[in-house]
């Protein structure tokens, strides 16, 4: 593959657990290759937990900038509920 | 008496065009009239046309560079509102309105203008079901374009953070009606845009007139949305409300809650169905592993591999009775060749020199045992040993006798 593990994107992610597990659940696959996949399929749900986790929740707001181009400003007030 | 000054043509004209165009008043006026007689000019592009309502009608023309502006088709019987200024066009002797600006009036030429626009649009295939793409199951970030102020930005963050805690979120905030909003909107989707890491956008509003809702049906922001590389959810308004910066979307969503319920997954979802893989895979490796382990056993538990004993009492007996057929075979053959054997023996036993010997015959030979059977190889004085038919002599020579010698 071309790109890094952690490149891949979680709906790859999942698209690859999925084939994983059918494969598996077909149960055709010798003994070495059986716990192959079964280690790739821990290594994907592991994968794609973390993604669920890493990101850190936060809000912030695109302006243009006094230079014209777009600045990223953290949004101090403005939070899920309040007016 | 005197004379009255005679004008010409020219004078009274040029007269009239002066006292008309210095007016401040006619310069710049804003009308609102009903379109006939509308003509576009070949191929120098200008609109010749008049404008009239119950009473009165006025002669109009829109040279080329400023109908390029005019953001719809100009019809026959269309109502619109123009700006411009009045001149004189003295070769005619006509006077009429020299158009800078056309707007459609009233709703139903609106409704036509919105529509004209819609067909351009479609045409150019920014409306087909094969540009929209599908959405990212998990944004790394949502961008938000719309107004900082309004419940449409409240209800999108409230429903982002309701299904995933962790979630971020850009917004670029624009104003979404009035004449700025176009600009702000296009403005606000090209800065999301310009964020790798900006996944999804959502645009919209809240819910609101035909009017408020105008920005939505604007060219630029439609062709901002259709260009836009990430995928964009358009919710403007109410369900009912269906703007074209919807037709130009990725996906349409009835109000800005439903956006955010669209663009944002459940985590809780999400780690739900991860678990779900881990417990197929725990499953599946199992039954596998036991699977492959009952087949062994099987092997394990067939006679050839259980008792072997048992197959070898069975190949002992195959032995034996080869064996005993190999036995009898050899046996009939010895018993033949038993009967060859003893002619051959008789034969040879004829030809023995042992009978010989019992005939009266003897051999006789030399010192080294070597036999002798021609006299001139002896010599007087020489020992032998004469072998009889039953024992031996051991003789001394005293004399030879050769052939030549009688």
């Amino acid at each position: 593959m071309s790109k890094s593990v952690s490149e891949i994107s979680f709906e790859e992610a999942l698209q690859n657990l999925e084939k994983v597990v059918r494969a598996l659940e077909v149960g055709e696959a010798p003994l070495d290759q059986a716990i192959d996949l079964f280690q790739q399929g821990i290594s994907l749900v592991k994968l794609c937990s973390n993604k669920l986790d890493e990101a850190e929740k936060k809000i912030q707001v695109l302006v243009q900038g006094d230079d014209g181009e777009p600045k990223l400003k953290t949004a101090v007030t403005l939070e899920e509920g309040t007016a | 008496m005197g004379t009255p000054k005679i004008l010409t043509i020219k004078e009274i004209t040029r007269y009239i065009k002066i006292t008309l165009e210095q007016d401040r008043q006619l310069n710049n006026v804003w009308l609102r009239g009903e379109i006939s007689n509308f003509k576009l000019h070949n191929p120098s592009g200008h609109m010749y046309f008049t404008l009239k309502d119950q009473t009165a009608c006025l002669k109009a023309v829109m040279f080329r560079s400023r109908a390029a502006h005019v953001p719809f088709k100009p019809e026959h019987g269309m109502k619109v509102i123009v700006r411009g200024t009045i001149g004189v066009f003295e070769r005619d002797g006509q006077y009429q309105i020299y158009v800078e600006e056309m707007l459609p009036d009233g709703l139903g030429a609106q409704y036509l203008a919105l529509e004209q626009l819609k067909v351009k649009l479609a045409a150019e295939g920014l409306f087909s079901q094969e540009r929209k793409r599908s959405l990212p199951v998990l944004p790394r970030t949502v961008g938000v374009a719309t107004s900082i102020t309004g419940a449409a930005v409240r209800d999108i963050l409230k429903v982002t953070y309701r299904r995933f805690p962790n979630m971020q979120v850009i917004i670029a905030p624009c104003i979404v009606q009035g004449d700025q909003a176009p600009s702000e909107i296009v403005n606000a989707i090209n800065m999301l845009n310009s964020r790798p890491e900006v996944d999804v956008i959502i645009v919209g509003r809240g819910g609101g007139s035909g009017e408020d809702l105008a920005a939505f049906n604007n060219e630029a922001v439609v062709r901002a949305i259709a260009a836009s590389t990430v995928p964009v959810i358009s919710a403007v308004g109410h369900e009912v409300d269906t703007t074209l910066a919807d037709l130009a979307a990725d996906l349409r969503a009835p109000t800005p809650s439903a956006a955010a319920e669209l663009a944002v997954p459940s985590k809780v979802e999400l780690a739900a169905s991860l678990s779900s893989y881990r417990i197929r895979l725990s499953t599946a490796i199992q039954k596998d592993l036991a699977s492959k382990r009952k087949f062994s056993e099987l092997l394990a538990a067939s006679p050839v591999l259980t008792n072997p004993i048992a197959r070898l009492n069975q190949m002992r007996q195959f032995l034996d009775q080869l064996q005993q057929g190999l036995h009898q075979n050899v046996t009939n053959t010895v018993r033949e060749k038993g009967a060859i054997l003893n002619v051959l023996t008789e034969k040879l036993d004829a030809l023995s020199p042992l009978k010989v010997l019992a005939r009266g015959y003897s051999i006789c030979q030399g010192p080294t045992g070597e036999t002798i059977s021609d006299a001139a190889t002896v010599k007087v004085g020489q020992d032998l040993t004469v072998t009889l038919s039953k024992g031996k002599l051991s003789c001394n020579v005293k004399e030879v006798i050769t052939c030549q010698n009688p």
